[in-house]
């Protein structure tokens, strides 16, 4: 017994050292993990335990949407926040495992604009898949500017790729028969909308000779020359352009794809949740370190004031990009990839 | 002495039996296979036909929906393709190398053998290389004034053909190689000495003697290409996708029974062939046990 009484008292010394550290308030931040886990830790997490005394335990997470169902289940929630991309927000929301948030909190002054604003959920980054192109590639005195131009195979001969995906192709090619971005998802939404971009991707198919799946693809094969014009993520063509091959941007029918973070239902320390994604929300001091890292900004306020203008053009959130994209329903996705994606794969092997 | 007892001690003599013999040599190999290759084939096998109950829907979606049944009918033309032109490429190299000398034969077959330990997605990529836009040839072609504007050789079917006759060319000429050691050479010699001009000698006996090769040699080609994957993702187009890189966008798609139900229907086809290749064999050409030599 002397053994086991030492230990328990062991236990209650370590309890009683570690107790002013829990005075502390404390939340768990789930996110993505590696190079951007250390970048978000540098530029968000310390400064803002430094300025709130809230400490951040970061963690590692995929497969997001499973990790909230089990803790819904279990009843142990263990995040306060968390990040969620692609179909994982829209998903997370329908099932009812994320919070609706409280604005005022976050944003008292309004000044986020609508699209990084969500019930349930803060824009924290953003990329677009945009029309790239070999600007070297183009005819003489020829511009390409939107993805009517790029079904344009008479003025803009030459090879072209797409992403091997219904997602985005649907839209590029409503957006080539004159849908205005407004409309896209309503005209989509229907049997006849989707006939119609199908019958417009035909036009187009014979001239797509590669249909890339990762996104390393689209800029090697720029890189190549093996093809002149191709959708790309936005990240990836700035830096090809940086490393000397002559491609440009088509921000013009590009679509913004959104990650955010959420709330999770059931998390414990809800004030602080939101003190943290205010900051992460509004700081454009830290943004704008961020974007110089990664070229996958949110949208605080004033940040391209404090970045120089050729780094902000290229970038998916700046004012002048946001206006000629559109934003990627991912929602609509999320119910409709399974019968589109069964028609997209028979419709590419015809 | 009690019943159990005898069975006992005959149980005992029959394990000692086994062990004293060489037969238990087999069971790791067994063991090995019932695990990791057996079971999950089953496993497969039952996924495909039980989703949520039994259930013929993955293979009536393969029938009716989508482009499947032409895939597979592609996938399978295409596999017999590039094990008759392998072979008939390999042959000739292996009988070129078996009639030189042991030192010639060594240094051939390293030659034979180091593009097979190179990874299959780096040689694809070096087809990408060679036949890309700007790549190798189309520039040869244009500085020699052949073409002025560059053929468009990457993402077609040729380019498949190309590259995976390339990559599976190894193996059908080692195939070959390994029989045609086997056969006496003193064989076509005697022929030729009793009169056989060299075709008839090779005709009447030496191709007989290393068709098992060749048919080997076809059977194993034809096997590998029909699961082929990176090669026609990477330097073919749109059509040139083969079952096993539908088999994977439905795995990625997380359509897993439907994934099963395509992996059994090629295991099948394959099968279905190999015999087939065998009965015909034996039928016409009088070899036997074609898919079991070395």
């Amino acid at each position: 017994m002397r053994f086991k009484s030492t230990v328990l008292s062991g236990a209650i010394a370590l309890g009683l050292a570690a107790s002013p550290a829990l005075a502390e308030k404390k939340i768990v931040v789930s996110g993505s993990g590696g190079g951007l886990a250390k970048v978000m830790t540098a530029i968000y997490d310390k400064p803002f335990t430094k300025a709130t005394g809230i400490e951040i335990r970061r963690v590692a997470s995929t497969n997001r949407v499973s990790l909230l169902a089990g803790m819904e289940k279990t009843g142990r929630v263990l995040w306060d926040v968390t990040e969620l991309s692609g179909p994982e927000f829209p998903l997370s929301v329908a099932k009812g495992f994320v919070r609706a948030l409280d604005w005022n909190l976050i944003d008292p002054d309004n000044r986020l604009p609508a699209i990084a604003r969500d019930k349930y959920g803060v824009v924290a980054a953003s990329f677009s898949t945009i029309l790239a192109v070999r600007t070297d590639k183009l005819p003489k005195g020829k511009k390409m500017k939107s993805w009517a131009d790029f079904w344009d195979v008479k003025t803009f001969p030459g090879p072209r790729a797409l992403r091997n995906r219904p997602v985005e192709n649907l839209e590029f090619a409503l957006l080539a028969d004159g849908v205005p971005t407004a409309d896209l998802y309503k005209v989509l939404a229907t049997k006849a909308g989707q006939d119609r971009a199908f019958k417009k991707l035909d036009q187009i198919k014979k001239h797509v000779v590669v249909w890339w799946k990762t996104g390393a693809q689209p800029i090697q094969l720029l890189s190549d020359g093996e093809v002149y014009y191709t959708s790309a993520f936005n990240g990836r063509v700035t830096k090809l352009a940086k490393s000397g091959t002559p491609a440009e941007i088509v921000w013009n029918g590009g679509a913004l794809a959104l990650a955010y973070y959420a709330i999770p239902k059931g998390a414990k320390n809800i004030k602080e949740a939101h003190a943290y994604l205010s900051a992460l929300a509004l700081d454009a001091d830290r943004a704008a370190a961020f974007v110089k890292i990664v070229p996958y900004p949110g949208f605080a306020p004033g940040l391209y004031g404090k970045i120089p203008a050729s780094m902000g053009k290229v970038l998916p959130t700046h004012p002048d990009n946001v206006k000629v994209q559109f934003k990627l329903n991912v929602g609509f996705w999320v119910k409709n990839t399974e019968a589109l994606q069964e028609r997209w794969d028979a419709w590419l092997l015809k | 002495m009690p019943a159990h007892s005898f069975r006992l001690l005959s149980l005992g003599i029959g394990i000692v039996k086994l062990l004293r013999s060489s037969d238990w040599l087999i069971v790791p190999g067994v063991l090995l296979l019932a695990f990791f290759f057996v079971a999950p084939t089953v496993e497969i096998a039952l996924s495909s036909i039980f989703d949520e109950g039994l259930t013929g829907k993955h293979f009536e979606r393969f029938a009716t929906k989508g482009a499947y049944v032409e895939v597979f009918r592609r996938t399978l033309v295409r596999s017999v393709w590039i094990g008759i032109l392998c072979v008939l490429i390999g042959y000739p190299i292996a009988y070129f190398i078996v009639h030189r000398s042991l030192r010639t034969q060594v240094f051939l077959m390293l030659l034979i053998l180091v593009p097979l330990w190179t990874s299959i997605l780096i040689r694809t990529y070096a087809w990408m290389v060679v036949l890309g836009r700007e790549g190798i040839v189309n520039n040869a072609l244009i500085w020699l004034g052949l073409i002025d504007k560059p053929l468009r050789m990457m993402f077609t079917t040729g380019a498949v053909y190309v590259a995976m006759i390339q990559i599976l060319l190894p193996i059908a000429v080692i195939a070959c190689y390994s029989a045609m050691t086997e056969i006496d050479r003193t064989l076509p010699r005697a022929a030729k000495v009793l009169g056989a001009s060299p075709w008839k000698a090779f005709r009447h006996v030496f191709l007989p003697l290393s068709l098992e090769g060749a048919l080997t040699s076809f059977v194993i080609v034809f096997m590998l290409s029909m699961g082929f994957f990176i090669t026609p993702a990477l330097v073919g187009g749109r059509k040139d996708a083969m079952l096993a890189n539908v088999i994977a966008h439905n795995v990625e798609q997380l359509n897993w029974g439907f994934a099963s139900a395509l992996a059994l229907l090629l295991l099948v086809a394959t099968i279905i062939v190999i015999v087939v290749v065998r009965l015909l064999a034996n039928r016409f050409v009088g070899v036997r046990s074609v898919g079991m030599a070395p």
